[in-house]
């Protein structure tokens, strides 16, 4: 068997050890309820408690603005559902055209019920500016939703800038840092954000578990009606071991951050110093001085992405791609479609996500394969 | 439509073959490869193709039977 070269971190990311062993005893013998009163739970409860401690301090929040939910998608939902449906006050939603998908359904579910949806433009770069936003919004805005780091392409938005403008207009913030948490530094004081989605598996955790910020003293209705679980926010029994396995492996992600991004900022450094090199003709996407480390987005000129994710995959190597091809068309990306960038180039993306456990030997041999399929 | 194999000379007469040849060559292309010079061509095994041909199928694609 071929050694698999992992290389798609933006899509999900391997479970750590760390976190797999701290979850283990939850699966196991620590099977109680941890709602229920008697000392069989008491160690359980005290694993919630810590765990929600433990994520909040990683991100600057208090224990009690973090609430736990299945991942991103349903805190993103949460978030955007919950302030836009939750009273009589029609103001509207502001949110940008390169969102993740749980964001962008979300918003057109709302829009469907006849409240106010705006999406943003956003630059070549893939950012969201402040004089964008400026523009569009006023004091029938409600909510702006602009995530942290793009999935596709990596850039980084100037949150903390927006949030300044949305808040002067009278207006919440929610950011969707799926992508970022982990991986850059996120304090939500310093961005000032209201609400905040993040997932586990983005960063070395469980699948099914993440969790929404929301801002102390801000109002928003439950998700799910039932127990009294997550301060009665969010019913339903914890996942305790997943909870438990997210805040080992966010721990130790915001441990080793600067280790980590340095030697990822290596390993990216050096794969497009490879391409340029071998003379291979193409763009890099996303933000030229702000982008997610090793998030990689690849245009190749006159090619498919997908033809080259097959022909990486024939080789071990897994990547997205930002285009997908039917016998007939070629469906772009939204995010490439909202930079502007050149069907010739557009159709030819797929997007490296290099994570802490790739090595440079991996790297040389993923520029090896392009060049030797890109020529 | 009469395909050869560019490589053996072989004809081609299953869609899917060809369906692969534009899936992982370009679907542009004119010149196809019967599925094992496909394989030899792409450095890897014919069951690894077949596996890529059910898998097009099941997301639907057209260009496979």
């Amino acid at each position: 068997m071929k050694h698999m070269i992992y290389a798609d971190n933006a899509a999900t990311t391997k479970l750590s050890k760390e976190a797999l062993s701290a979850m283990m005893p939850y699966l196991e013998e620590e099977y109680g309820n941890a709602s229920q009163p008697y000392s069989f739970s008491r160690t359980v409860k005290k694993a919630v408690k810590k765990a929600r401690e433990t994520i909040a301090s990683c991100i600057n929040a208090l224990p009690e603005e973090i609430f736990f939910t299945s991942g991103g998608t349903e805190s993103d939902n949460w978030a955007l559902k919950s302030i836009m449906c939750s009273n009589e006050d029609t103001r509207g939603l502001l949110t940008s055209g390169i969102e993740h998908h749980a964001i962008l359904k979300s918003a057109e579910s709302i829009k469907k019920m006849g409240i106010p949806v705006s999406f943003l433009p956003v630059n070549a770069e893939g950012i969201v500016t402040p004089d964008i936003l400026e523009r569009e919004i006023n004091n029938k805005t409600k909510l702006v939703s602009i995530m942290l780091s793009n999935n596709e392409i990596g850039s980084i938005q100037p949150v903390k800038e927006l949030t300044g403008i949305a808040h002067s207009n009278g207006a919440l913030f929610h950011t969707d840092a799926v992508q970022a948490v982990g991986h850059i530094e996120v304090d939500v004081i310093s961005l000032g954000v209201d609400m905040l989605s993040a997932s586990a598996h983005k960063f070395n955790g469980p699948k099914g578990v993440g969790f929404l910020y929301v801002r102390k003293g801000s109002k928003i209705a439950p998700f799910l009606d039932g127990g009294a679980q997550e301060f009665g926010m969010r019913a339903g029994t914890e996942n305790v071991a997943a909870i438990v396995g997210m805040a080992v492996a966010l721990k130790e992600n915001i441990t080793s951050l600067e280790k980590s991004t340095s030697f990822i900022l290596e390993m990216e450094n050096m794969l497009l110093d490879r391409l340029t090199v071998s003379g291979v003709d193409f763009i890099r996407n996303g933000a030229k001085d702000n982008c997610a480390p090793g998030n990689i987005s690849l245009s190749f000129r006159g090619l498919e992405g997908e033809m080259l994710l097959h022909r990486l995959d024939l080789k071990g190597i897994c990547v997205s791609t930002g285009a997908a091809c039917d016998s007939k068309n070629t469906r772009i990306s939204h995010v490439l479609r909202a930079i502007g960038l050149d069907d010739e180039y557009a159709t030819g993306t797929i997007r490296i996500s290099l994570g802490k456990n790739n090595t440079p030997e991996e790297v040389n041999k993923i520029a090896d394969a392009i060049i030797s399929i890109v020529q | 439509m009469e395909t050869k194999c560019i490589v053996c000379g072989k004809e081609i007469v299953d869609r899917d073959t060809i369906g692969l040849n534009k899936k992982l060559i370009g679907k542009n292309i004119v010149e196809f490869y019967c599925i094992e010079c496909l394989a030899v061509y792409l450095d890897c095994t014919v069951s690894d193709l077949v596996d890529k041909i059910e898998e097009f199928k099941e997301e639907g694609c057209t260009l496979f039977q």
